[in-house]
């Protein structure tokens, strides 16, 4: 066994020996630089595989995106185009039917869609975990538990859930949400899916179907607010609380004095990076509604901007990448500037 | 002398827990071995039969035939207890890793009996016998008394119980007007306090129901038969045991191919996470810790890049990924490789960087510099010594990243749909949920029972890693602060 070990040093030190060597002879020759490898070398070792792969598939489309719109009926399979133009993808999009403007009083567009999502959901869902998030911090026993069941909703794969909500709210007594209506009295509502008497597809109103969205919104988007709110309330210092409850200021005071004010900058930021990520819905009218965008029989549309994008991907005319491209662009024009206001008032910070 | 009774205790319940860990093994192969036995209804031609799917069966099983009703209580059953056991397990283990004897109460004495009788529902005598005894060992570190004086205590209780206890007559008191009022003011204090306390419970337990409604309706759609979920109009909201359809979970597995879909679906989520993981490391290294010119400006690049909606990446990806680019999916013509291409455009992420470089730069720098004074070479110096100090949040973004990838559905279903018939082969389940058919065999009426045990195969894995692993996914998320 120790014979092994000696053998094993002793190779080990001649390859030592020879590398030491031969590190003298680069350095005495001015070519140190092979075996001391300058900081800018290493580090590109270093980020080379991430770079690669950012390069590719990240920053060449964010040029490529720019590019493709100014193509004009660019055909993917030969990689041809026939010509160019500024602006008339962005025209395009715009003038399309149903995407700014509804084509007739029954519809509605895409954009009128996001936006309905954006400002509804948005606000109800941070008032309502803004109220968890107080009455989890008023409490002791169970605070892990409760914290615990409002998480769940964000690690679920939203296209299940999704499916989940379209059965709960099927339409008729059978949707369990129907029956539930029906315990305080009321008649079943046509949520996603409707019949008239002669048994024909005729399609629910608009305000059920997206109210199913924006309710399948707020399930999904309370989770990730109230463990923010959470946290950025119990890092108050507790000296504000103690004083105020010396002063015998009462509850609805230090929630609207103390606690609004001290985690402002917190629900700000929790507004912008929420009315984004309602931009980007998605997953949950294709989950409900499936690949057309609306109930069956339906005069109008539940697209939202993203659902348009991907309409354009997977539909493979000419041109099409170009249009896709147009309105992610305006996608992201929308993003951009909720972003810049962000980082406008949070230099400043948000306080009273 | 309480010294040695908690010792005693330690022991009993490592031995308990043993047995605990027997028993969930048991559960498992007790229901996987009934779960094997279901048969899918087989109609003319040998294909299998979905309008079958409710009919009452007879499976074959090595000690004779059984009735498919008692197939379904056993798992059912098999179910719950498995539900049961293995939190109380997993909380036991914790409580016997860090339990001290400061920690021994009167309420920990109670919570060790009401196991013991938890152990007995689960039909594990063994575990009830030991948790029985622990719960005296802990009386006696609680009290002075074990089995025996506790047994010798109870007339003494009951009469105690029985005995009236002597009303304090009480002086009536000469109270002021003052005194009178601050009771008062006292009293009303009590009731506002605890009303306030019972509305807050009520609407935290409301908005838990609301939470948790879909999870419960998924669970029970997917065990009804196809009459219950969609034609019934009056559907039960509980099911008995013996009611439960055990056999959709089968069909979907093995007749509507989600087996094949999980699988492709682990790999893509441990190859690219895999993937993930090296490149963040030596990006984040890098970033952290080697001086190079333009550090910063390169790394503020990639946190701008951060808010550019994914949309706009996809467009040009897919045109990467097919025919003018690399070629991995070829729309018709030529090989495809699916799998390339839903794995390395997310072999590396931003803002697992960004996550991973705040880490990094929290290792003091005076440590780095003794270690390349000792010869230590930077590869070296990151695998020895920033790897394991990093560790928790590297695993934490593996957990988030395996997550992610289970869940995707926008870049698989676009490079899937192009390939046809073939395509559907690399399905990943979110795709495969949307877009397989659970309509009835010749008709266009779903079959809800089916499409929710689907959906239910996709959550309960989920539930199941973000219950063992909330610290890791909570402390991730809330520092990281961005979508997994």
């Amino acid at each position: 066994m120790s014979k092994i070990k000696d053998a094993f040093w002793a190779v080990r030190n001649w390859f030592k020996k020879i590398n030491s060597k031969i590190t003298d002879f680069l350095v005495n020759h001015k070519m140190g630089f092979l075996v001391h490898w300058p900081d800018w070398f290493k580090a590109l070792i270093f980020l080379a595989p991430a770079l690669i792969l950012l390069s590719i598939f990240i920053f060449y489309p964010i040029v490529n995106a720019f590019k493709l719109v100014i193509y004009e009926g660019y055909n993917q399979t030969d990689n041809t185009i026939t010509g160019y133009t500024v602006f008339g993808n962005f025209i395009t999009v715009l003038n399309e039917d149903n995407f700014l403007l509804p084509s007739s009083h029954t519809q509605s567009s895409v954009m009128i869609n996001t936006l309905i999502i954006v400002l509804i959901s948005v606000p109800i869902s941070i008032l309502l975990s803004l109220l968890i998030a107080v009455a989890l911090n008023s409490i002791k026993p169970l605070r892990n538990f409760f914290q615990t069941i409002y998480f769940l909703p964000y690690v679920t794969n939203s296209i299940a859930i999704g499916l989940v909500f379209a059965y709960m709210f099927k339409s008729g007594d059978s949707g369990l949400i129907n029956r539930m209506l029906g315990w305080f009295g009321i008649d079943p509502i046509a949520w996603v899916s409707n019949w008239n008497n002669n048994g024909v597809i005729i399609g629910p109103t608009f305000w059920a179907a997206m109210s199913v969205l924006i309710i399948y919104g707020v399930w999904q988007a309370m989770a990730f607010k109230i463990m923010v709110f959470l946290t950025s309330i119990q890092g108050i210092d507790k000296q504000y609380y103690q004083a105020a409850e010396i002063d015998g200021t009462p509850k609805r005071r230090i929630f609207s004095k103390i606690t609004i004010p001290l985690i402002s900058p917190m629900i700000f930021y929790i507004i912008i990076t929420s009315m984004i990520g309602a931009f980007k819905t998605y997953e949950s009218v294709i989950a409900i509604f499936g690949d057309s965008g609306a109930p069956a029989g339906a005069t109008y549309t539940l697209k939202t901007i993203v659902f348009y994008i991907y309409d354009y991907l997977n539909n493979s005319t000419p041109g099409n990448l170009s249009l896709a491209a147009a309105s992610s662009i305006i996608l992201f024009a929308f993003i951009l500037v909720l972003t810049l206001i962000q980082m406008q008032i949070s230099k400043k910070r948000v306080h009273y | 002398m309480k010294n040695i009774y908690f010792k005693r205790y330690r022991r009993q319940e490592l031995i308990s827990l043993i047995f605990d860990f027997l028993a969930i093994i048991a559960y498992i192969t007790i229901f996987l071995m009934f779960f094997r036995m279901i048969k899918l209804p087989l109609g003319e031609g040998g294909n299998v039969d979905l309008g079958a799917l409710a009919y009452p069966q007879v499976y074959q099983w090595t000690f004779g035939e059984i009735k498919s009703e008692t197939v379904n209580t056993v798992l059912t059953l098999m179910a719950l207890f498995l539900v049961v056991a293995i939190p109380m397990f997993v909380i036991g283990v914790k409580k016997l890793k860090n339990g001290l004897i400061y920690d021994v109460d009167l309420p920990m004495t109670w919570a060790k009996f009401f196991q013991a009788l938890i152990s007995l529902l689960l039909v594990n005598p063994i575990s009830f016998v030991i948790k029985l005894i622990s719960t005296f060992t802990l009386l006696r570190v609680v009290k002075d008394y074990g089995f025996i004086g506790f047994i010798k205590n109870i007339p003494s209780r009951i009469k105690q119980l029985f005995e009236k206890k002597p009303k304090e007559e009480k002086e009536p008191e000469e109270e002021d007007e003052d005194t009178i009022r601050l009771k008062k003011n006292i009293s009303r204090q009590n009731f506002r306090k605890l009303s306030r306390m019972f509305f807050t419970y009520m609407f935290l337990v409301l908005i838990a129901l609301f939470i948790m409604i879909p999870f419960y309706w998924m669970v029970i759609a997917s065990l009804m038969t196809y009459y219950e979920s969609s034609v019934n109009p009056n559907p039960s909201l509980f099911l008995l045991f013996s009611d439960t359809q055990w056999i959709n979970y089968k069909t979907v597995l093995q007749e509507l191919n989600f087996g094949l879909y999980i699988k492709n679906t682990v790999i893509v989520a441990l190859v690219s996470t895999a993937g993930t993981i090296i490149t963040t490391i030596l990006a984040a290294y890098a970033f952290a810790k080697i001086q190079f010119k333009g550090r910063e400006t390169l790394f503020s690049i990639l946190i701008m890049t951060m808010m550019v909606p994914g949309e706009i990446f996809i467009i040009t990806n897919f045109i990467t990924v097919s025919g003018n680019g690399f070629g991995w999916i070829a729309m018709g013509t030529g090989n495809n490789h699916y799998f390339l291409a839903m794995t390395i455009p997310f072999m590396t992420s931003i803002s697992y960087i960004f996550f991973l470089r705040q880490s990094f730069k929290q290792v003091p720098d005076s440590l780095y510099r003794a270690a390349r004074v000792d010869g230590c070479s930077d590869f070296k110096y990151l695998t020895r010594v920033m790897i394991p100090i990093a560790s928790p949040i590297i695993f934490t973004i593996t957990i988030l990243n395996i997550l992610g990838a289970w869940n995707a559905f926008i870049w698989p279903r676009l490079i899937t749909s192009t390939g046809g018939t073939e395509g559907q082969q690399y399905w990943l389940i979110s795709v495969a949920l949307r877009d397989a058919s659970f309509n009835v065999p010749g008709g266009d009426r779903i079959m809800y029972n089916l499409q929710i045990a689907a959906s239910a195969l996709v959550t309960v894995p989920l539930i199941i890693i973000f219950l063992v692993f909330r610290k890791y996914i909570m402390n991730g998320i809330g520092r990281s602060g961005t979508k997994g």
